[in-house]
């Protein structure tokens, strides 16, 4: 390892010989090395021409430019460099000002070396304990610049493209929270004008659980696509994602097929909350959950599924517990009841108007309180279509 | 959070209180792991103090009883309020962990 550099800073020439003589150990050892220079003005050349200097040690009343302003000029070149002022015993006056204006430490003339080479260790301790931290800090800025992308990539995934025709109205959105996470809706167009749709939120945050949750998000279309029965397409992406399953991570997944020219949807549940309806006068009601277990857990397991048949105007709601467990203040939760009453006056008329009332309903419950789970909703709105 | 240790016999008996979720998921891991002795025959979570498990939580549950049925050692959680039991039912882990009323009657099926 290089020697530590110090800049030593005086007008007096007999400190230079006495500092290389005094200290001949150290730089012998390769521990420490010298420059030198005579005022202030000098000081802050040579700092700009040697970037490696680690500390100056600068006397006060000098020539041209004193220690106290070149304190001040020492940041703008270099703001990680630490400084100790030699000052005259007592003048605590000057003490105070070199302090104020960031020195590190100082010592006292006559100096007295032994002290001198303790305020030195003690500076450089002090410099590499705070290279550390700054070293961390940008470890931690370039982690969390990946993560915002790892972040983006996940959103990208989520369709935001709805299909609008004269029968289908099908609107989801997911808000994050800070970290990469678990929650993921999508939309799958089946065989005669079906669609598959999807609710998932993967167990804990961060990157482990973006991972399990691209996996789950692909093994779950690629069912959906050859198999028109949701308890099978979760029994098998059950079974694909518990094989080796180490992390014990797992997913809670309603999945249905829904038929917009007959309003019938027919869902199976892996553990996830049950969906919601909203009535044409406004009052909602739970779906059955009717039991099925998260995915990924245990292998073998068979999913229950049921139909059910959405009325013209009817809105029918799949969300995450991101949903029901948002706080406010008081930490109170979100909870069921508040959601079952959200549209008692004001039924949608709209799957987007749906999904949207619902993130404002939670955006205003929670107040300024941190967002600390995925939010996740998608909405299906039956359109009633006249017959001609 | 905090987890508090008993034996009854050869059981191993854990009394957690308060949250679960992902902020102390791991240190609870930690905490239950290191009461774990080579002679228990049975590990019992009693929940009675626990007013909230999220899904992080759900899945240290899932690594215990893992770890334990890998050791051949029995495993139950008991005396789950209704909010947390009901968590357990919607998630499906009730069809997988031995639950029970209370401590006794989760000591009377697996000591």
């Amino acid at each position: 390892m290089a020697p530590y550099k110090i800049l030593v800073v005086d007008d007096e020439p007999d400190l230079e010989p006495l500092i290389l003589q005094r200290m001949r150990r150290a730089v012998r050892s390769g521990r420490y090395s010298f420059v030198f220079a005579r005022n202030g003005l000098e000081a802050l050349q040579k700092l700009r021409e040697q970037d490696d200097i680690d500390m100056v040690l600068s006397d006060i009343n000098m020539p041209q430019m004193d220690g106290l302003t070149l304190l001040e000029q020492i940041p703008k070149v270099d703001p990680n460099i630490r400084s100790v002022i030699i000052s005259a015993y007592g003048d605590m006056k000057n003490i105070r000002t070199a302090m104020n204006r960031g020195a590190f430490d100082f010592v006292t003339k006559p100096l007295d070396f032994k002290d001198l080479r303790h305020t030195i260790e003690r500076t450089l301790k002090h410099l590499i304990e705070w290279r550390a931290a700054l070293a961390s800090r940008d470890q931690l800025v370039t982690l969390q610049n990946e993560l915002d992308v790892a972040s983006k990539i996940q959103q990208s995934i989520l369709p935001t493209q709805f299909p609008t025709t004269r029968r289908v109205d099908i609107y989801g959105a997911m808000e994050p929270a800070r970290n990469v996470g678990g929650d993921f809706y999508d939309l799958i167009m089946l065989d005669q004008g079906k669609y598959g749709l999807a609710i998932a939120d993967v167990s804990d945050k961060g990157v482990p659980a973006s991972l399990f949750m691209m996996s789950s998000r692909t093994l779950l279309k690629g069912a959906a696509i050859g198999n028109p029965a949701p308890s099978e397409v979760l029994a098998d992406v059950n079974n694909l994602l518990t094989e080796e399953n180490d992390t014990a991570m797992f997913v809670t997944v309603i999945y249905a097929t829904y038929s917009p020219e007959s309003g019938r949807m027919t869902y199976s549940n892996g553990g996830h909350n049950p969906p919601i309806i909203v009535h044409t006068d406004g009052r909602t009601s739970l779906l059955d959950p009717i039991g099925g277990i998260a995915l990924g857990v245990a292998p073998g397991f068979s999913f229950p599924n049921d139909t059910i048949e959405l009325a013209p105007e009817e809105t029918l709601i799949l969300y995450t517990d991101g949903v029901t467990e948002a706080m406010n203040a008081d930490h109170e939760e979100f909870g069921v009841e508040r959601l079952l009453t959200i549209f008692s006056d004001n039924p949608p008329s709209s799957a987007k108007e749906a999904t949207l009332a619902i993130f404002n309903a939670v955006r205003e419950f929670a107040g300024p309180t941190p967002q600390s789970d995925d939010i996740t909703c998608l909405s299906v709105f039956r359109k009633a279509v006249s017959s001609k | 959070m905090a987890i508090n240790a008993e034996r009854e016999g050869s059981v191993l008996i854990l009394r957690a209180d308060g949250r679960i979720d992902g902020s102390n998921a791991s240190d609870f891991l930690a905490s239950v792991e290191k009461e774990f002795d080579n002679s228990d025959t049975g590990v019992i979570l009693d929940f009675a103090g626990l007013t909230y498990i999220s899904s992080a939580g759900l899945r240290i549950i899932l690594l215990i009883a893992k770890d334990l049925r890998g050791r051949d050692v029995s495993f139950a959680v008991c005396s789950l309020s209704s909010s947390v039991a009901e968590i357990f039912t919607i998630s499906g882990f009730d069809q997988i962990i031995d639950l029970h009323d209370n401590s006794a009657a989760a000591l009377a099926a697996i000591g």
